[in-house]
């Protein structure tokens, strides 16, 4: 189960888009759909999912040794670095939109930055799909 | 009484008639590329190439095994009188449309050799060995047409990627990135051994077969490609054998009218 919510609750659940690619993405593509989304308004946080790659490999007999996985680096996102420990396999954008107009445009910038980006494809959902607030769980 | 002819499998889907294909040890399996038998060496990281068998108890010609019927019946393969180790070698095989799934893996390996211990698991298959006579069966695994560069993974451990999407070049993922893709040459390279220590040169397995021509080698049956439930013998012999198994438990023979 996820643990707490990545940022504060906002007070009401705010919609997110999910990005769901249709190939795990290389870190050179997902840096370059991060750039994309990064100028477009309204965008609260973006969470990423993929596939676990460790920094040094965890068993068997080379226990210890650096994995050296060409797609676990640091990317630059809008001038900062963000270090990728996935080979990431989708987006969950949280908007920060009041209304029904706001959510649709932001969606079809978001759809554009994907479309130049990913070329191997991806479904892109709305709804909300991550934890807004604090449960019963967080509370220790 | 005439002799039970094997069937191996049933059905009329393309998926079943490569079941049968790869079952039946009549069926020479098609060769597809050449990886010198030193590269498979090195790619199963066992022992150096060249290096000598490691032995784990004296040759069987010396005639200190004891006085056993089984013994004298069963021919014993070249690994076995010579003493050498059990050493392994591991497949993981894509859910998208891999020539060949790990069940099947086992039935082909148990009906083609004489010899081997394998497990199957969701998305790998093990063979264990003796260790001369394993190194000619890899170097058949992945020369044939059961091993595709792309989405057959040799992974002694950290298994994961069979059901996890393709990566943009169509490669099964693997969090220790053992192989890579050559944009160059569009092949796919060993960069290290099945247990990722990596390997003093690149081990190139060739060129990745194209989905249209997977599709139709596979034996897998997908909603996407060949549905199961659209192989009408293929789902009756399943629900056979589950109904005997419900109804029966361990006495099937006992189930009337099924």
């Amino acid at each position: 189960m996820l643990s707490e919510p990545t940022v504060e609750y906002a007070g009401i659940p705010l919609p997110e888009v999910e990005i769901f690619s249709n190939a795990l993405l290389s870190a050179e593509t997902t840096e370059k759909v991060l750039n994309a989304l990064d100028p477009i308004e309204h965008i609260r946080q973006i969470n990423m999912t993929g596939e676990s790659i460790s920094k040094n490999l965890n068993s068997g007999p080379g226990k210890g040794i650096p994995n050296n996985h060409s797609e676990r680096k640091v990317i630059k996102v809008g001038g900062k670095d963000v270090e990728l420990r996935f080979q990431v396999g989708a987006f969950y954008i949280e908007l920060n939109v009041e209304n029904q107009e706001m959510l649709d445009e932001a969606v079809e910038k978001i759809r554009a930055a994907c479309d130049a980006n990913m070329p191997r494809g991806f479904s892109l959902t709305v709804g909300r799909y991550s934890k807004y607030r604090k449960t019963l769980r967080d509370y220790k | 009484m005439t002799a039970y002819k094997r069937q191996f499998y049933p059905g009329n889907s393309t998926p079943a008639k490569n079941r049968r294909r790869v079952m039946d040890p009549k069926v020479k399996l098609k060769k597809l590329r050449d990886v010198s038998m030193d590269d498979v060496v090195r790619i199963m990281g066992h022992r150096n190439p060249g290096e000598d068998y490691k032995s784990i108890h004296p040759p069987i010609e010396e005639g200190k095994e004891p006085d056993c019927p089984i013994r004298k019946l069963v021919e014993p393969i070249e690994g076995a009188k010579k003493g050498d180790r059990i050493r392994y070698i591991q497949f993981t095989d894509s859910v998208y449309f891999a020539p060949i799934s790990p069940y099947q893996r086992a039935w082909m390996y148990l009906s083609r050799y004489r010899g081997l211990d394998t497990g199957t698991l969701s998305g790998r298959q093990i063979i264990e060995m003796r260790e001369r006579d394993l190194e000619k069966l890899a170097k058949e695994m992945i020369d044939n047409e059961t091993f595709d560069p792309a989405l057959t993974g040799i992974r002694g451990a950290t298994v994961h990627g069979h059901a996890c999407r393709l990566d943009e070049n169509g490669l099964m993922f693997d969090a220790w990135q053992r192989y890579v893709w050559d944009k160059d040459k569009k092949e796919v390279v060993y960069v290290k051994d099945q247990v990722a220590i990596p390997l003093d040169r690149k081990i190139s397995v060739g060129k990745p077969a194209s989905m249209a021509d997977l599709k139709k080698r596979t034996t897998i049956f997908r909603a996407d490609g060949v549905d199961m439930r659209d192989d009408k013998e293929v789902t009756a012999y399943g629900l056979r054998i589950h109904k005997l198994r419900t109804l029966g438990g361990y006495q099937p023979f006992n189930v009337k009218d099924v």
